[in-house]
């Protein structure tokens, strides 16, 4: 005899990030799934978005890393409260992983939650983990192309951060070309462009997050 | 991307629909759809599942997978033409005013138990 399921495979991991998403929305905590490739600036582009915010939001980072906790570290000594998950080889965080992480928070006490993924631009598309948001940081010396090249991630995006953008006098880096592509895939999202460690672009890039808080949990 | 983990799940689930259907014979085969864009390789889901399977009730289950492809949709020219990869242009005029549509589905459609 056959069983008609019609189950969606990742259903598990689904209902889940759907459980923590009611969880952050009871709590009125903003949550931020921010993904791009080791190296794109993420670290860097959070460090210089909580400086900018430090008397407007009050928020916390979970961090996902292969091994070790440098960036966790680094977030710390801007006295904001952090949490290491080090998935030991695994290449994506899941929605299992953060409920757990989230738990060691008082939430109460936090506006915004930010999920620094493991640096990938293949695996940590497929998963869901019950975030309002999720960005994808891109740096100019990656190149141009890496949203035709990795469509999946750009697609599931809802805005895209060119990091190091002080480089691009040097790099043959076409802003046109990666806006027209990801404009493509992910027709409703938003492009910033920043170079972090300058501070170039940080604060309309910190008002419009804080912006998309508020109206998010209002 | 990550075969193994998905295979997890996917028996996980096929051990939950069976008991949830108190039948308590072998499972034959399971049938899943896998979208074109998905992003699963089945090569790799199908060898995930030969090393996971020994153990569980899927032991000596096949695997069947149908591979829809998605659909080019153009703004433009109103060509809907299907793709088994993403695009970044109509592939009949070219144009870059285009959507992309299905593909990533993901199920496990069916488990056949013997009688």
């Amino acid at each position: 005899m056959k069983i008609i399921a019609a189950k969606k495979i990742l259903k598990a991991n689904d209902q889940l990030a759907e459980e923590n998403r009611a969880g952050f929305n009871a709590a009125g905590v903003y949550c931020v799934n921010v993904v791009g490739s080791p190296g794109a600036g993420k670290t860097t582009l959070l460090e210089a978005l909580f400086t900018a915010l430090k008397d407007r939001l009050r928020p916390a980072v979970i961090e996902g890393d292969i091994a070790g906790s440098i960036d966790a570290a680094r977030i710390e000594k801007l006295g904001v409260p952090v949490v290491q998950i080090n998935t030991q080889g695994a290449c994506h965080l899941d929605a299992n992983m953060i409920a757990a992480a989230a738990a060691d928070f008082d939430l109460a006490a936090i506006d915004l939650l930010v999920i620094e993924n493991i640096g990938n631009l293949v695996c940590t598309a497929g998963f869901d983990l019950g975030e309002h948001l999720r960005i994808v940081v891109l740096s100019t010396a990656e190149g141009d192309d890496k949203a035709a090249k990795y469509p999946a991630i750009f697609q599931g995006s809802q805005a895209l951060f060119i990091t190091k953008a002080d480089l691009l006098p040097h790099l043959n880096f076409n802003a046109e070309r990666i806006t027209a592509d990801f404009k493509r895939l992910a027709p409703q999202s938003e492009i910033l462009q920043v170079a972090a460690i300058q501070g170039d672009g940080i604060p309309p890039a910190a008002d419009w997050l804080a912006g998309k808080c508020a109206a998010t949990l209002r | 991307m990550h075969e193994l983990s998905i295979c997890n799940a996917l028996i996980e689930e096929a051990q939950n629909e069976v008991r949830r259907s108190g039948r308590t014979g072998r499972i034959r085969r399971i049938d899943l759809t896998i979208g074109r864009l998905s992003g699963v390789s089945c090569d790799s889901l199908r060898f995930a599942f030969d090393l996971l399977k020994p153990g569980t009730d899927l032991e000596d289950a096949r695997m069947a997978i149908a591979e829809p492809k998605a659909t080019c949709y153009c703004r433009t020219c109103n060509a809907r033409v299907e793709i088994d990869d993403y695009v970044m242009q109509c592939p009949e005029c070219f144009g870059g005013n285009i959507a992309i549509e299905g593909g990533r589905d993901l199920l496990l459609e069916s488990i056949e138990i013997e009688d």
